[in-house]
């Protein structure tokens, strides 16, 4: 299986290689500035996180929107690139009432592909001054917290899905376990 | 074979490839640069240089500790004393980042000088992951510019070979403990040395404060550690802030400056929470700073954020 980490600039970026390495999955580090052959052969994309605040700077997310528009795998959006994707179908962003950096209390909402077989609550790590405030027409949340109430989305009709906290840092519980749900998702999708 | 034996061999292969003259390694003596000297030393053998750099802002009795290591490894090695040069170059500079691209380009002319000597046209660093990550580059933004990294300067007359790129430093202490590297459970500990700790003016004054508050530091949480009230941090240690406060030592008035206690528990650097050390310990390490230090130090607090929001190191 192939899934490339699309690098969107984020601190993280390495670490969610590392993960996927470290679950045995082909993969590779590409520049957001690649074009969709790049990254055609794919069974799926991660979009990374980084430093640029999607509502104000889009331009430094280069070809995020035409991978999300043309592509017919699997995509995972984390932090940034869950604003971006949310934005680009439509969602409306804006910053934080309450920025999140460090430990936050994930509140699932739905029990399904990312959070197959986990608990209902658990300890996540983010780090984001802005979030998603609406989410797209096709879409729901699929987890919140306290300070976000969109802590994770899914598209209803494609096999797109969105968290704002990060999966790959050590200090988020069930981490490598919300990487393996997505990775059966691409299994299945297949 | 396990991960770490896995990539011993590529590694070591990996070298032998890309060093086909004489090679120096800038070694420092933590475990990244030991276990990039070691595997160098095992591609390349004797065409192989280590020098450590004395900055004068090592820890106590840290030069003599690496120049043990050095030789327990076999490794041929050269210890350089730059410390005049360094604290010239430093004197006036607070910004962070001023001071890190300082230190990174005397530490680049000083390994230069030795290539030339020993004929080298390759210098090995012991780079891993988090240091280019922090260092930034056209997508990413500068956290902090490592000095192996982002501290270098564009203009090098030397080709650089970084065998342990995509490592973090949980992997690397893996990899360090199959080569029967001592330093591997050693600390992580900034190349820009106790400078960056040194949030005042960097002189030798105020890197004596910051020296002996960071022995202090380490002496008691390691004897904490080994009573089993408390785990051993990743990282700890302390920062002399640039401030003074009023205080009061036998009935008179002092106005001293102020230590604060760092610590952290980490797995990759990447992400820290901060290590709720015992108030006991807290007590004894206050104590003990405040009074063997009385002529300089009159107070003590204790970092309590984590990263992010914050980093590791306060600069």
């Amino acid at each position: 299986m192939k899934v490339y980490v699309i690098d969107n600039g984020g601190q993280w970026t390495h670490r969610e290689w590392r993960v996927l390495r470290n679950l045995k999955v082909d993969t590779e580090i590409i520049p957001n500035t690649a074009p969709f052959d790049r990254i055609s052969d794919a069974d799926a994309i991660v979009l990374s996180g980084g430093a640029p605040s999607v509502a104000s700077d889009a331009a430094r997310m280069g070809n995020n929107g035409e991978y999300l528009d043309k592509a017919d795998f699997p995509i995972l959006g984390i932090c940034a690139g869950m604003q971006f994707l949310s934005e680009h179908f439509g969602g409306v962003l804006g910053p934080g009432a309450m920025p999140e950096f460090g430990k936050v209390e994930l509140k699932v909402l739905c029990k399904e592909d990312l959070f197959r077989d986990l608990p209902s609550e658990f300890n996540v790590w983010a780090s984001h001054n802005d979030e998603v405030k609406t989410v797209p027409e096709g879409f729901e949340v699929t987890a919140a917290s306290q300070s976000c109430p969109v802590e994770a989305v899914r598209s209803l009709t494609r096999p797109i899905y969105g968290v704002q906290f990060h999966p790959e840092v050590e200090n988020t519980e069930n981490g490598p376990k919300i990487f393996q749900n997505f990775l059966d998702i691409v299994s299945e999708y297949r | 074979m396990s991960g770490a034996e896995i990539f011993i061999v590529r590694a070591v292969d990996s070298l032998k490839a890309k060093i086909p003259g004489k090679a120096i390694i800038a070694c420092s003596g933590g475990v990244d640069s030991m276990v990039s000297a070691v595997l160098a030393s095992r591609a390349i053998g004797d065409r192989l240089l280590a020098v450590y750099v004395d900055t004068g802002l090592m820890r106590k009795g840290e030069t003599e500790e690496v120049r043990g290591m050095l030789r327990e490894m076999g490794l041929n090695f050269r210890i350089v004393d730059a410390s005049e040069v360094f604290f010239a170059m430093l004197k006036g500079v607070t910004d962070p980042e001023k001071k890190r691209k300082i230190i990174g380009e005397l530490f680049i002319r000083v390994f230069e000088k030795e290539a030339k000597e020993f004929g080298a046209e390759y210098l090995v660093q012991g780079t891993i992951a988090p240091d280019w990550i922090e260092s930034g580059d056209g997508m990413r933004d500068t956290i902090k510019s490592h000095h192996n990294v982002g501290g270098l300067p564009k203009e090098m007359g030397m080709t650089v070979v970084e065998p342990l790129w995509d490592l973090y430093k949980d992997e690397v202490r893996e990899v360090a403990r199959e080569l029967g590297v001592k330093a591997s459970e050693r600390q992580p500990f900034p190349g820009p040395a106790l400078s960056v700790r040194c949030l005042d003016e960097i002189t030798r004054e105020n890197i004596g404060i910051v020296r002996e508050a960071c022995f202090i530091v380490e002496d008691e949480i390691k004897k904490a550690a080994a009573q089993g009230k408390m785990e051993l941090p990743w990282q700890y240690f302390a920062v002399l802030l640039p401030t003074r406060s009023v205080g009061v030592q036998g009935d008179r008035r002092a106005y001293g400056r102020t230590i604060a206690i760092r610590a952290v528990c980490s797995v990759d650097g990447m992400t820290a929470t901060y290590s709720k050390i015992p108030l006991d310990v807290l007590d004894a390490m206050a104590t003990r700073i405040t009074n063997t230090m009385k002529d300089q130090v009159n107070r003590v607090v204790y970092d309590i954020t984590n990263k992010p929001p914050s980093t590791i190191e306060w600069e």
